[in-house]
């Protein structure tokens, strides 16, 4: 057995983990000034739950637990009044890319012949991430939850106050727009190539 | 083309939905069936499960990352100071 983690000095965590800890935040809820109440309040329940660290993980994953569970609370909140919305069922798929017979109009092109290899590939991580922020907020905080950090749909449903059925359209139409984001953003595919994508 | 019973774009549907729930056998053979014959769907599911494999490595692969890569957002400097000034505090 590894040896157990140690916490490091409590004034060391802003300058250690503050940007990591915002960057998270900041996926998954989609405003700065509430990311950064997340990671104080992230902070503060740490100082307080220090002497119940038993070592087991990282002070960072530590630390990272704590502000997920300050997110799903924050969403909870958040959306706990707020009115059920239908989805309308003509906005059911938003994207035009289908024609009336519901067949591709401009399909999916290939993106590589080596997936294993694309997921090596630093620039393709960032270009899902920079396509992620490019979703609606509502989209992009259930995809988060969902894909980043696995969250069931049951659990997302009770955090965001929908049904399952309007869960799955939500995921259905961010993870669209996702893609085709990246199909945009293609290098030599898309019209919209973006240089800044090429470092 | 007809593909049989599912038009793509319910296809494209399922094939987000089958990532997150468990879909009737008829509705899972139902795609297979299309995207044996479907190469653009067949690509669509690709591309979606590349984009959920990458996302589910955001969190290690950023986490290995400093601030000079570029790739975190720092947390304002306003606001690291107040939180430190709220850690020294503490009692």
């Amino acid at each position: 057995m590894a040896a157990p983690h140690q916490l490091s000095p409590s004034h060391t965590w802003v300058d250690t983990h503050g940007d990591y800890l915002y960057t998270m935040a900041l996926y998954r809820v989609r405003d700065e000034e509430i990311a950064q109440d997340l990671v104080q309040e992230t902070f503060m329940a740490a100082l307080n739950a220090r002497k119940n660290f038993k070592g087991q993980a990282t002070e960072k994953t530590w630390l990272t637990s704590i502000l997920k569970h300050k997110i799903l609370d924050w969403l909870r909140k958040k959306y706990r009044e707020s009115v059920v919305l239908r989805v309308p069922a003509d906005q059911e798929n938003p994207v035009d890319w289908f024609d009336r017979k519901g067949q591709w109009k401009n399909g999916p092109t290939p993106w590589s012949d080596n997936p294993e290899q694309l997921l090596e590939q630093k620039s393709f991580l960032n270009m899902v991430l920079q396509c992620l922020e490019t979703l609606p907020k509502k989209q992009a905080r259930v995809l988060s939850l969902r894909t980043l950090d696995n969250e069931s749909t049951e659990h997302i449903c009770k955090v965001m106050n929908i049904t399952p059925t309007n869960c799955w359209v939500i995921l259905h139409r961010a993870r669209s727009l996702m893609r085709k984001c990246i199909q945009a953003r293609w290098p030599g595919k898309g019209e919209q190539h973006d240089e800044s994508l090429d470092i | 083309m007809n593909h049989w019973i599912f038009r793509c774009k319910d296809v494209s549907a399922l094939i987000s939905r089958s990532m997150d729930t468990r879909l009737p056998l008829t509705r899972r053979l139902g795609i297979r069936f299309h995207l044996m014959m479907c190469h653009f769907c067949r690509e669509y599911k690709r591309q979606l499960r590349l984009m959920s494999l990458a996302m589910e490595k955001m969190d290690v692969s950023l986490s290995q990352d400093t601030p000079a890569q570029g790739r975190l957002t720092p947390l304002p400097e306003a606001a690291k100071a107040r939180i430190k000034r709220r850690i020294e505090n503490f009692r």
